[in-house]
């Protein structure tokens, strides 16, 4: 019994490190199909979200959320009969996986870790629902389930991962937009594929998230698109939280201390 | 809307109640608000961004932490004026600090239940202090009020044995054992921290009314003086202690000169990020209260000079310091409830995120141009 109890205080070893792994998702091949969405909601078993007609093309689904962690992202452009050809552009959006999670940073619990493939992980049985990485997350991934209070978002199936299995979105995918793989290998694929679709004539295809930017970290969930980002939702040139945290914290406590000291200075004169 | 979406809900739980149908959630509150705003929009309607739909989700604080932010400022505030009068002032401002721990103590019993309340899952509040992890301004506020609350509980605690309602004998004799000013000294980087943490949390989000700012931690720890210097004053304008008060005032003055010097960067900083506090349903918190109670109308009363009459003087202390404490609240109730409206702010979002050079972020190279 007292051995028991001594447990309880000990901590497992941490799983070993593993190969970084990731996704690329290839919006050039992704056809629509709604089958990684589907997939993802039955392997993760999340619920529904309800039926909503949106009359957005055929998205509707709207955005990530809590129980949605692949969203097919459908934009019609009209070509307005100058030359331009029509599109019909189709994107599967998930979390990205920041290299340097805003949400990891932010949590405050440790609920939020990197996993042993370099992955953002919510472990929920840590989670209490402050709600401050929903805050933090600047692609809008995280959300607070209103039934059972905690945060959720694509563990990039963190479970099949450690049975050395595919994530259902990527194993479902039908033309391969979505692509599992380690990271070192998938950003040479994605680098190949830019260099394919450029010499094809597609010069408009590049890669979002494949290397840093600037004080934004690399997303290990990256993509090929073919128009700017904020056409599929997404923000041109994200921000990371932290990066001004220490300026913040310097102004702040700037004005509370010094309007601590002018305080003790006028206690301290005499009447 | 209102009536069917209860009923929808009523039926949701009604389904779920059935052993054999799947759970029903009822979708995520960012997707109600995007399907009611994109809903009827023409397909191909030429707009930057996707159909309207926010980029963000809307943070999840709301009155608690409206309240808790207003109440441990306050609390934090007095503490600092109590304890800095007890430490400087060679015994003459006793019944300042006097006053001060107790309202200092009285603010801070709301905390915790405040911020409990807040959480998705409140019986868990104490895995906030499962580890230690300042690059998180919430884990650090959350260590900086349990090491907040220790000296201050003692210091009150020794109060009310003094001369409070628990001065009996041997509680007594035994508070005597609590060295009060040391207790004060330590709880003083404490008190700091409490002060100027919340804007810092605030402003560590991707939230554009919070974040694109460097002034909202300053603008909110200024406020947290300010009020707590007020309160303090309000609890001691009873006994007439007028030097004490005095020197409250002045505090309170520089206080709100800073505050109001904050706000102005905040605000210059801040562009179109700011929308939501001057603009729409809290422009009237932001500018009545927060910039009309909380700065504009104290100045004025005090603008008047030190009256002769004790009676006059004692009430432009209380209406001054009232309305200090309301602008205080105001500010923070603003605050708190833009983020939510900050986030669905598809317009201001989107300038927030621009390529800048410290984030030249992702977008297709000039050779390779969009066809958008």
């Amino acid at each position: 019994m007292i051995e028991e109890i001594l447990n309880a205080w000990q901590r497992p070893e941490p799983p070993a490190q593993q190969e970084e792994m990731g996704f690329f998702t290839d919006v050039t091949l992704c056809i629509g199909c709604k089958a990684c969405e589907v997939a993802c909601k039955q392997w993760n078993q999340l619920p529904a979200d309800g039926f909503h007609w949106t009359g957005n093309s055929y998205d509707n689904t709207v955005a990530l959320s809590d129980t949605t962690w692949r969203h097919v992202a459908f934009v019609e452009q009209l070509g307005n009969g100058d030359g331009t050809p029509d599109r019909w552009l189709m994107m599967s959006d998930v979390c990205k996986h920041c290299v340097q999670a805003p949400c990891q940073e932010a949590c405050p619990t440790g609920s939020i870790i990197y996993n042993e493939f370099g992955n953002v992980y919510v472990q929920q049985d840590i989670c209490n629902g402050c709600g401050y990485c929903v805050a933090a997350c600047p692609f809008g991934v995280l959300d607070r389930n209103r039934e059972d209070g905690r945060a959720h978002k694509c563990t990039l199936c963190y479970d099949r991962q450690k049975d050395g299995l595919v994530p259902a979105c990527a194993k479902h995918c039908p033309t391969a937009s979505i692509k599992f793989g380690p990271l070192k290998e998938l950003r040479q694929i994605a680098r190949r594929r830019v260099e394919e679709l450029h010499e094809r004539g597609q010069r408009e295809a590049y890669l979002y998230g494949a290397e840093p930017a600037g004080e934004y970290s690399a997303l290990s969930a990256f993509f090929l698109l073919t128009d700017k980002p904020s056409v599929y939702n997404l923000p041109e040139a994200p921000r990371r939280p932290r990066a001004h945290m220490k300026t913040n914290y310097l102004l702040s406590f700037g004005a509370a201390v010094g309007l601590a000291a002018v305080s003790a200075i006028l206690f301290g004169r005499g009447r | 809307m209102s009536t069917e979406t209860k009923q929808q809900q009523q039926s949701a739980r009604d389904t779920a109640k059935s052993p054999w149908l799947p759970e029903f959630t009822p979708a995520s509150d960012i997707v109600r608000y995007a399907v009611a705003q994109t809903a009827g929009s023409a397909a191909g309607e030429e707009q930057e961004g996707y159909y309207g739909v926010p980029m963000l989700k809307q943070p999840k604080w709301g009155w608690e932490i409206a309240l808790y932010f207003f109440c441990e400022g306050v609390s934090s505030g007095s503490f600092l004026m109590a304890t800095l009068a007890e430490l400087t002032g060679k015994g003459r401002y006793r019944r300042l600090s006097h006053a001060g721990y107790y309202t200092s103590f009285m603010a801070l019993l709301p905390c915790p239940p405040l911020l409990i309340a807040d959480l998705g899952r409140p019986e868990r509040f104490h895995h906030m202090l499962r580890v230690f992890k300042p690059t998180s301004p919430m884990n650090l506020g959350a260590w900086a009020l349990a090491g907040y609350s220790l000296p201050l509980t003692l210091i009150a605690g020794r109060q009310l044995t003094w001369d409070g309602p628990l001065s009996f004998e041997p509680l007594k004799s035994a508070s005597k054992l609590i060295p009060a000013r040391l207790l004060g000294l330590l709880g003083i980087p404490f008190a700091l921290t409490m002060i100027s943490y919340p804007g810092v949390l605030l402003s560590t989000t991707s939230t554009p009314v919070w974040s694109k700012s460097r002034f909202v931690g300053a603008l909110i720890a200024c406020s947290s003086v300010s009020t707590g210097a007020a309160a303090v004053s309000l609890a001691l304008s009873r006994n007439g202690d007028r030097p004490a008060q005095e020197r409250l005032e002045k505090i309170e003055n520089l206080a709100r000169l800073c505050e109001g010097a904050a706000l102005a960067a905040y605000l210059t900083t801040a562009g179109d990020a700011a929308r939501p506090l001057t603009e729409g349903h809290y422009k009237w918190h932001f500018w009545l209260g927060a910039v009309g109670a909380g700065l504009i109308l104290p100045t004025l009363v005090g603008a008047r000079g030190p009256s002769k009459e004790q009676k006059k003087s004692r009430a432009s202390t209380v209406i001054k310091s009232a309305l200090t404490l309301a602008g205080g609240l105001a500010l923070k109730w603003a605050i708190v409830y833009a983020g939510k409206r900050s986030a669905v702010d598809v317009e201001a979002t989107r300038n927030a995120t621009r390529p800048s050079e410290s984030a030249p972020g992702w977008v297709a190279s000039k050779q390779t141009a969009s066809q958008g």
